[in-house]
């Protein structure tokens, strides 16, 4: 039983991950720590508890905003975003 | 303090506002409440400060000076409560309505409320994501927003800074009078003596009355607000359907609601207004967030896929009349009352306070208070203490 | 008969399911994640030995998720989030999100097995991407088949640290610290506890074993009470203290570190419960829990509890009460049967131990003074302590849901799960008062359980 690779966009990057991962887990495995900026300070975060429950890595999906990355699976074309504050 | 010169029964909003206005005249006051600043209605409040949704009446002259009051506080306090002078747009969708709304800006505009009418294209520039059926609207740059809370809050601390006091956590149990007049009250664990009593207890405003003998008839009115995530910023002013206004004056049990939805200056989106004679029970009615939710989409498209976060629901004190009762009660001297202001409690906290401060220090109040007058309540009951 | 309804798809609400199947009950499970096995049996598509290799004992949960699978009396909707549930006169109302669309379950018959996660505790930078809990670092591994970096540090308290680690370093990772807040010695000095659980040593031993072949050494005794970052605003090292046995910082050294999973023990979820309405109570960790009776019913009847939301107390115990869980709820629905008193006693040593584990691995107060003014409380909303005591100090806010009003701490998306129990400590400290029962079960207050979006919810009945 082997995985396939699927792609999927953040920012002007290409991200491959493995069928199955979580948009979250596919930005780490590249590298990505950093998905949105808060709103009011502006600080960078990423993914804190990994189970959906604290809201800290939300990213923009298709044009959605408060996306969990490390919940939410990728899927091919997905265009994902960092989330700047709360702006789309 | 055991001797103040008032008594202020209710740390909401309009108690604050009446403390401040009582301490910037020179007056000692003391703030009693049973629990912490706006543990009431204030808490569950939206934060308007409208002209918009009144006629030329003594509460919309009530509500002018009242909203002007607010900015004057902001300065005078130091601010701390995100007060914004945002602005409404009410629109409308029916024939009937857009005339109605028409006639009613201009009768405000006559008494002194500034009002811009929007055709299709200045509303669209005014509110870019409103649904694309909407093509009139009146716009009130007068409209306010404020953080109900935090301005009850910052407002009782003003009052301790200039020599007031604020008492939590005891519960008024008797009001004491002596021929006919206030000579002060006791709570739970003190007795204080002082001429001047002000209810401000908001939906408990007629069981206090009870408490000196005396009897106001206020009853509570629920309200729903639904609060979103934080969205990118889709509304720029305090945007409601004609029908609100209507709203406020109907006596039907049933649910009542029409649209009501604003941005906030942290980002989620306040929704709502409902309106429902249960008493004070608490449950979560579902069907109505779900009302809300499609009227809200119905304005707003661009809501469909901005999430829900959580919702809220607070008990608006009214009279039968709905208008607010602002003056000295008619039986007992010295006790005055400052309660049943509906929906409208934060925007006219001020003018409330200093209507009430006018009266008691003898100055020309800024407007005639007898429309506001407890003594309008014939027939009520004048319990025996 | 009607179906027995089961929220929770980890090793208490599988076990109910088979235990109320068994007993001739159909049963409906609702699950948000899209694999079976809960936060402790996270699984991947991956290849199946490469699992057990992270996982002492996933071979339980993949015995309990197939035969899940297997029993056609049993539905499974995955991925499915309640985002609202009320209790009327007798009947619960459910109303989920599953594919896109709301579907409303009612039922006379619940069992809630919604169970926990990482508990933590704030300190400055604990907010710097490459800060995570070690049930974040853990799930990353089993259940996406990603290390989270290449130096971690785990830290904290409890025994979840030992797997965590131990499944860094199968994958390949460098743990450049292991550190336990608290000496290990104290439960040990249970005998009894010791005798009953010889299989729960085996498993310690595993994961030391593991551990010290990848050359760490636990130091006990230590924390991490501060993160620094890159200028790029990312982590790049943690301050490692020794702290005495009220968590009061001795000694700080720096460490270099891309990850931190830092975890102190757990935090039950009762948002679904307490929506209901159900009685909740403070446990003896100060975590608020379901109370239940002996049969894991609920002050509701027909609504059971059953796992970590009961009490945390680890799987083992977790499953033995979903086992009892599935039974009472059978035999509420009219089945012809009945709690066995050999599970009620095993349920009563795993409690046992459950309960040893508790007071070998305290909390203290001393963690209060690592924030300062700066550090943020609240996460989501960005309010740091410096805000919640001028809350108490200049705004006269005497408990916590005052302070919360005042600031908006705990009214951002997660609601209060991250920063909640850590504000009711702090505005208390604040007052000079201890924390009352009150504080801690109305900050757990959630009618809303989940964010759902206005277009789903006006769409629904």
């Amino acid at each position: 039983m082997s995985q396939s690779e699927i792609q999927f966009t953040f920012d002007d990057k290409t991200i491959s991950a493995l069928s199955g991962q979580s948009v979250g887990a596919a930005l780490l495995a590249a590298n990505q720590r950093s998905l949105r900026k808060t709103r009011f300070n502006k600080d960078k975060r990423g993914i804190f508890c990994g189970i959906g429950v604290c809201f800290d890595c939300l990213v923009v999906i298709d044009g959605i905003t408060n996306q969990r990355a490390c919940i939410i699976e990728a899927k091919p074309g997905m265009k994902v975003q960092t989330q700047d504050g709360s702006n789309a | 303090m055991k001797n103040p010169d008032a008594i202020v029964i209710g740390a909401g909003v309009v108690g604050a506002c009446t403390a401040l206005s009582l301490s910037n005249a020179g007056l000692s006051v003391l703030v009693i409440d049973r629990g912490p600043v706006a543990s009431g209605t204030t808490g569950a409040g939206e934060g308007n400060i409208l002209v918009s949704d009144k006629e030329p009446s003594p509460e919309l002259t009530l509500a002018i000076r009242s909203r002007n009051a607010w900015f004057e506080i902001d300065t005078d306090i130091g601010g701390g409560f995100e007060l914004e002078a945002k602005g409404g747009v009410v629109v409308s969708r029916s024939t009937k309505g857009i005339s109605d709304l028409k006639k009613l800006a201009s009768l405000q505009k006559e008494n002194g409320v500034e009002t811009i009418e929007l055709d299709a294209s200045t509303l669209q520039e005014a509110e870019p994501f409103i649904s694309k059926d909407v093509n009139y609207g009146v716009l009130y740059p007068g409209d306010a927003q404020c953080q109900p809370m935090l301005a009850a809050a910052q407002i009782i601390r003003a009052v301790k800074k200039r020599g007031g006091q604020f008492i939590q956590g005891e519960n008024v149990i008797k009001i004491n009078s002596n021929a006919g007049s206030i000579v002060g009250l006791t709570t739970d664990k003190n007795t204080y003596s002082t001429p001047i009593i002000i209810n401000a207890t908001g939906t408990w405003a007629g069981e206090v009355a009870k408490l000196a003998g005396s009897y106001l008839p206020i009853m509570p009115r629920r309200g729903y607000i639904l609060v979103t995530s934080p969205a990118p910023k889709l509304i720029n002013h305090k945007v409601y359907d004609a029908d609100y206004v209507a709203n406020v004056a109907s006596g039907e049990a049933d649910l009542q609601s029409s649209a009501v939805i604003e941005g906030t200056a942290s980002g989620t989106i306040l929704i709502g207004a409902s309106r429902e004679r249960v008493g004070f029970k608490n449950d979560l009615n579902i069907a109505i967030l779900r009302q809300l939710a499609r009227q809200a989409i119905s304005l707003f498209p661009v809501l469909t896929n901005i999430q829900l976060l959580r919702a809220y629901r607070g008990f608006r004190p009214y009279a039968p009349d709905h208008l607010p009762v602002i003056g000295e009660d008619a039986n007992v001297l010295g006790l005055w009352h400052a309660a049943g202001h509906e929906g409208a409690g934060i925007g006219l906290a001020p003018a409330t306070g200093e209507l009430i401060t006018a009266q008691i220090t003898g100055n020309v109040p800024f407007m005639d208070p007898m429309p506001f007058s407890p003594k309008r309540f014939k027939g009520g009951e004048h319990v025996a203490v | 008969m009607h179906n027995v309804v089961i929220v929770g798809g980890g090793p208490a609400g599988l076990s109910a399911a088979l235990a109320a199947a068994a007993a001739g009950a159909p049963v409906l499970l609702i699950d948000s994640n899209s694999r079976l096995g809960g936060q402790y049996w996270r699984n991947s598509v991956s290849e199946l030995e490469n699992q057990n290799e992270q996982h002492f004992d996933l071979a339980t949960g993949l015995l309990l998720i197939n035969a899940v699978k297997a029993r056609k009396e049993i539905e499974v909707w995955s991925e499915a989030q309640i985002w609202s549930a009320t209790n009327n006169e007798g009947k619960n109302t459910l109303r989920v999100i599953h594919q896109g669309k709301e579907k409303i379950v009612n039922t006379a018959n619940l069992i809630l097995c919604t169970g926990a996660y990482d508990r933590t505790l704030p300190f400055p930078g604990w907010d710097i991407p490459g800060v995570m809990t070690p049930g974040g670092v853990q799930s990353l591994l089993k259940g996406h088949g990603v290390l989270a970096g290449k130096q971690v540090v785990v830290a904290g308290t409890g025994p979840f640290l030992l797997p965590v680690a131990a499944g860094v370093i199968k994958a390949g990772g460098e743990i450049v610290s292991l550190i336990e807040a608290n000496k290990s010695r104290r439960w040990l000095t249970s005998i009894i506890v010791i005798l009953e659980n010889l299989s729960k040593l085996k498993e310690a031993f595993y994961y030391i074993k593991t551990i010290s072949q990848g050359k760490v050494r636990a130091q006990f005794g230590y924390a991490v009470i501060a993160a620094h970052a890159a200028d790029n605003g990312e982590l790049e090292s943690v301050d490692i203290a020794k702290i005495d046995r009220n968590f009061k910082v001795k000694k700080v050294k720096n460490i270099k570190c891309d990850v931190a999973a830092i975890g102190w023990g757990f935090t039950a979820d009762t948002s679904l419960a307490g929506s209901l309405g159900c009685k909740q109570v403070v446990a003896k960790d100060e975590s608020v829990v379901v109370w239940v009776d002996s049969e894991q019913q609920t002050n509701i009847p027909g609504v059971f509890a059953a796992g970590e939301i009961t009490g945390i107390g680890g799987s083992e115990l977790s499953m033995a009460e979903g086992v009892i869980a599935g039974i009472a709820a059978a035999k509420f629905v009219g089945c012809k049967v009945d709690v066995l008193k050999a599970h009620r006693k095993r349920r009563a040593k795993r409690q046992r131990f459950a309960n040893a584990l508790i007071k070998a691995y305290p909390i203290k107060a001393g963690w209060q003074l690592w924030p300062n003014d700066q550090t943020t409380i609240c996460r989501c909303e960005e309010v740091s302590l410096g805000d919640l005591k001028f809350s108490v100090e200049e705004l006269g806010a005497t408990d916590s849901r005052t302070a919360k009003l005042f600031t908006r701490c705990g009214m951002g998306l997660c609601q209060g799960r991250i920063c909640g129990r850590s504000v009711v400590d702090l505005v208390a400290k604040e007052l000079n008062v201890l924390p009352t029962d009150i504080d801690r079960i109305s900050a757990v207050n959630r009618p809303i359980i989940t964010p759902i979006p206005l277009g789903v919810l006006a769409q629904g009945e």
